[in-house]
């Protein structure tokens, strides 16, 4: 008896648009929100989540930085708030995702920020501080200097 | 760090999804294809955001599977130059250093985006690997792997995949991010906190 032969299937995958670039920029807040309302955050197997092993990495990084503390009040009270300032929107994003607290974590981030600011850096800090949530890293080093000052003062 | 990217693509759903509600089974053959990949000129994919539409399903002459056309969003990992971003340290040599952010390792940073004045300190027995010293004031400040370090993108390139590789070379890097510390808060957390 003869076998027919099949022909493979055609290749139909290999057409792929790009129909918008950029259709928004995304803060490290939203993409660590929308990970943790798919799950990511309260499964400890990493297995029963639908979410892939290279989203996870994302999900671990992200956790690390200042994003994994911040709320969506206090990112859109941040923007209201910085355009007295008048910074480029690249600016606003970097102190959002970065969240400096100090005036010398602001200048790589604001350019020519003597120029455009002088001394209005430190009321930037100083808001910065106010509005956007500390991260934890932060929060361990303060409280270990509190500890610290406790103990001199019952020696 | 990450931009919304809307993507049209036409792909093909095997036979043996066809149980599945059809946005499961397409979302699944997405992410099949383009998680954790690199798009040239528009950054490493890293999650389906949401699926705008799903047209098409009409099945071809001599194949057992439909055809869909998908418009969807994707969540694309793709730094502008000049974002500071906070990175760890994979490996430090002669030629500057590398830094990794856990889902992407291919962050460069050549040593003359380091800070002046600097030294390399070889390590014993392996004269190529070592650690780099930013001197300031008198005083030295090694780049060790302890914290994050903070660099500003420089530049971001999508090299074309090569035609034929040697045996040794490194692995093919389809997005390189050059960054650089020679600014004032630039470099490891601990220099400046």
């Amino acid at each position: 008896m003869k076998t027919i032969p099949c022909n493979p299937a055609p290749k139909r995958d290999k057409k792929m648009q790009k129909v918008k670039a950029n259709d928004g920029v995304l803060t490290n807040f939203e993409v660590l929100n929308f990970l943790r309302s798919r799950g990511a955050g309260k499964d400890l197997t990493r297995v029963i989540a639908p979410i892939a092993p290279s989203e996870f990495k994302v999900y671990d990084y992200l956790e690390q930085t200042a994003a994994c503390s911040q709320t969506r009040g206090s990112i859109i009270s941040f923007v209201g708030k910085s355009k007295q300032y008048k910074l480029a929107e690249a600016e606003i994003l970097n102190l959002i995702n970065i969240r400096p607290s100090s005036v010398v974590e602001i200048d790589p981030i604001v350019e020519e920020c003597d120029k455009r600011m002088g001394e209005g850096v430190e009321e930037l800090v100083e808001m910065v501080l106010q509005v956007l949530p500390t991260p934890p890293s932060q929060m361990q080093s303060d409280d270990q200097v509190e500890f610290n000052k406790d103990d001199v003062r019952e020696g | 760090m990450f931009y919304l990217s809307k993507i049209e693509h036409t792909l093909r759903l095997p036979p043996h999804l066809l149980n599945l509600p059809i946005n499961q089974a397409i979302k699944g053959e997405l992410e099949g294809l383009f998680l954790d990949k690199v798009i040239a000129d528009l950054g490493l994919c890293i999650s389906i955001y949401d699926i705008h539409s799903i047209d098409g399903g009409f099945i071809t002459p001599g194949d057992g599977a439909s055809t869909y056309t998908v418009m969807f969003r994707m969540i694309m990992f793709r730094p502008f130059v000049g974002e500071v971003i906070a990175a760890k340290l994979k490996e430090s040599d002669r030629e500057g250093l590398k830094l990794s952010l856990g889902f992407f390792d291919d962050i460069h940073v050549p040593e003359h985006l380091l800070p002046m004045p600097k030294q390399f300190e070889p390590e014993s027995g392996n004269s190529n690997q070592g650690r780099w010293i930013w001197e300031f004031n008198g005083d030295n400040y090694p780049i060790d792997a302890v914290d994050e370090i903070r660099f500003r993108v420089h530049h971001v390139t999508y090299p074309s995949l090569p035609v034929e590789q040697e045996k040794a070379s490194k692995p093919f890097a389809p997005m390189i991010v050059t960054g650089s510390l020679d600014a004032d808060g630039l470099g490891p957390i601990s220099w400046w906190v």
